[in-house]
């Protein structure tokens, strides 16, 4: 017998018990559509993972202070004042693979302009930063060096705190007080979003000198601190800078074993590669989800393939009397398991590339599905088909003639 | 001349609570080719185990059958299944349809396990439903068809094939007298046709269209005569 002609008699099984076999497809179709729709969200969480370590610069690599340890408990990176704005001077004068540097430092501080206030992050930092970060005004303009130099008492909001403290209107040229410091606002940030540190555009930008002569003040230990070091490479140079940076902080903070380091550096590389493989474990957390359904289908399908072997006893006898061999039976209830999950399959394709497209249109997360998902869906589909009911069929095809056509 | 059924000492043994039954025992029987054979006995004289056996569709415990010169003995199930689509016709007390498929389709069905292209399958289903006096109720559903009518579906089935022997198990059981009387002049036609005609029955009127009359009771065969002459 030929394909077309088990696919037919397949279908004519099929077809006979309308119902049942509807039902029993609608399992395979929520599991495939599960399957396509948890997968485009994984994937779509991946990308956006991507595209937010892209936004974060070029060629970017963040330095921070180790961590406090008091008597073998550590309080986490960043925790210690290691990092120094002399350290930052040194990477600015020694290091030719750095194109730019920009020194951070961050303090939650109260803010307030006329009858507003809020709790924000202020950020102490250089010229350069906008470029490094890729993180740009909107309206006004940053600071100058010679602003950052003179200490002046400028700043630059984010579009998060015109919202909050100037209810929206135009801030420029506005007086704001930070913790009670008198401050002009010369410019305003452009939107960004927030990202895995934190809500981006409720921050408030500072000269870091200013910073250090108002608010941060200076520390007991190390004098000017610095939360972090912001270094854009030279194109192509990233490893180098990475090198270099090392090698002179480890000079300078004398130290001599690798595994002394009193700082961490990331490059953004390394941002892209954690971020990789958090969301994916999640994509592979939902896809493991959703083949739990497609299991259950899959379980579906053979038990409505064991009924229907059982009342079909008596036509598996007729059909064995007339001539029917092992093969015949065992292919004619492969092909009706096969065809009942790939037309579950292709319409749970298409439910799942609707659901996936629904889910985007939602807004609240970004849905990739990927060819590949669909061609693996199809062929999981075929394989469930395969396996669950080969173990019926193999039921049926053994069954003696002459018991099967005694029965009722 | 060697006979198309030659049966040699045919045990058939059922094993039950440790006990042996007999429903056949050291039983020899041959049919030629053409004739008319009516097995006769009552329910447990192991007619249908005959029958069974006769039509490849059960094998003996010992003894020798040669169907046509195959030795049947030596054949696989799928070989069986071989000999049963290509030479032997059943015609069942139930009929045997199924009930899904139209009438053309019941009587293609053994064509599509032969192999027989589609086109040939076709025009074979409806020459044979012709024959039965069938050929306009080609595309009518069993539960469309009165008894009558899905018997002689059931008897155009099983000579879709060309077989040489048609199998009838109590093939009037389920008719009405005027029906069967019908289906027993079908079976002598096809008699003069040249096909062999078994007929298992219980039924003195129904085995009385029959040349010869094979008795059996507890599994051994008590009578046999041939009225032909």
């Amino acid at each position: 017998m030929g394909f077309a002609e088990l696919f037919l008699i397949a279908w004519q099984g099929i077809l006979s018990n309308r119902l049942r076999s509807g039902l029993t497809v609608l399992g395979i179709v929520i599991g495939i559509a599960s399957v396509i729709t948890l997968m485009g969200i994984g994937e779509g969480a991946k990308l956006e993972a991507e595209k937010q370590v892209q936004a974060l610069g070029v060629n970017l690599i963040y330095i921070r202070p180790g961590s406090i340890g008091t008597s073998g408990v550590s309080m986490g990176q960043g925790t210690a004042p290691t990092l120094t704005y002399e350290d930052v001077l040194a990477i600015k004068e020694n290091c030719p693979a750095a194109e730019d540097v920009a020194a951070q430092y961050t303090s939650s501080l109260q803010i307030q302009a006329g009858e507003k206030n809020t709790l924000t992050t202020v950020v102490g930092t250089e010229p350069s930063f906008p470029d490094i970060r890729n993180f740009h005004t909107a309206q006004g303009r940053f600071f100058t060096a010679q602003e950052a130099n003179d200490s002046a008492r400028v700043c630059v909001i984010g579009d998060g705190v015109v919202e909050d403290v100037f209810s929206g209107a135009s801030a420029i040229g506005k007086k704001l007080l930070i913790r009670g410091e008198l401050f002009t606002v010369i410019g305003v940030m452009e939107h960004k979003g927030a990202n895995a540190t934190g809500d981006q555009d409720d921050q408030v930008f500072i000269p870091i000198q200013t910073g250090y002569s108002t608010l941060f003040g200076l520390n007991l230990v190390s004098g000017r601190a610095v939360k972090s070091i912001l270094v854009q490479a030279k194109a192509g140079e990233d490893l180098q800078a990475q090198f270099q940076i090392t090698n002179l902080l480890r000079l300078r903070h004398n130290i001599q074993s690798p595994d002394g380091d009193d700082f961490t550096i990331r490059t953004q590389m390394d941002i892209l590669q954690t971020a990789q493989s958090i969301t994916g474990v999640f994509a592979l957390l939902l896809g493991a989800t959703a083949s739990i359904s497609l299991l259950v289908g899959g379980i579906g399908i053979m038990n409505i393939m064991l009924v229907s072997v059982t009342e079909r006893t008596r036509e598996i006898g007729i059909r064995k009397a007339i001539g029917a061999k092992y093969r015949d039976i065992l292919m004619q209830f492969v092909f009706e398991a096969i065809v009942l999950s790939l037309t579950g399959g292709i319409f749970g394709i298409l439910l799942g590339l609707g659901s996936a497209y629904w889910v985007s249109s939602l807004g609240q997360w970004t849905t990739v599905v990927t060819p590949s998902s669909v061609v693996l869906s199809f062929l999981v589909s075929l394989a469930i088909g395969l396996f669950f009911g080969i173990y019926p069929a193999r039921k049926a095809a053994l069954l003696d003639p002459i018991v099967a056509l005694r029965s009722e | 001349m060697a006979s198309l059924i030659d049966l040699r000492s045919i045990n058939r043994v059922y094993e039950m609570g440790g006990e042996s039954l007999y429903a056949l025992k050291n039983l020899t029987l041959s049919i030629d080719a053409g004739s008319y054979v009516a097995i006769m006995g009552t329910s447990g004289s192991g007619k249908s185990t005959l029958m069974n056996i006769v039509g490849c569709l059960d094998r003996p415990n010992s003894g020798s059958y040669s169907l046509d010169g195959v030795d049947i003995l030596r054949c696989s199930d799928d070989q069986l299944a071989e000999v049963r689509n290509a030479k032997i016709g059943f015609v069942f007390q139930q009929f045997n349809l199924l009930a899904s498929m139209t009438a053309i389709d019941n009587v293609m069905l053994p064509m599509v396990y032969a192999g027989v292209p589609k086109v040939e399958r076709y025009g074979r289903a409806v020459q044979v439903l012709e024959q039965v006096g069938l050929g306009s109720r080609l595309n009518h559903r069993p539960n469309q068809l009165s008894g009558g009518q899905q018997q002689r579906v059931s008897i155009a089935r099983a000579l879709a094939n060309k077989p040489s022997i048609l199998l009838a198990d109590e093939p009037t059981g389920a008719l009405d007298s005027h029906t069967a009387e019908e289906t027993m002049h079908l079976f002598n036609e096809l008699v003069s046709h040249g096909i062999t005609v078994i007929v298992v029955t219980h039924d003195q009127d129904t085995a009385d269209h029959a040349r010869r009359i094979v008795r059996m009771r507890d599994g051994e065969i008590v009578d046999d005569s041939d009225r032909s002459s």
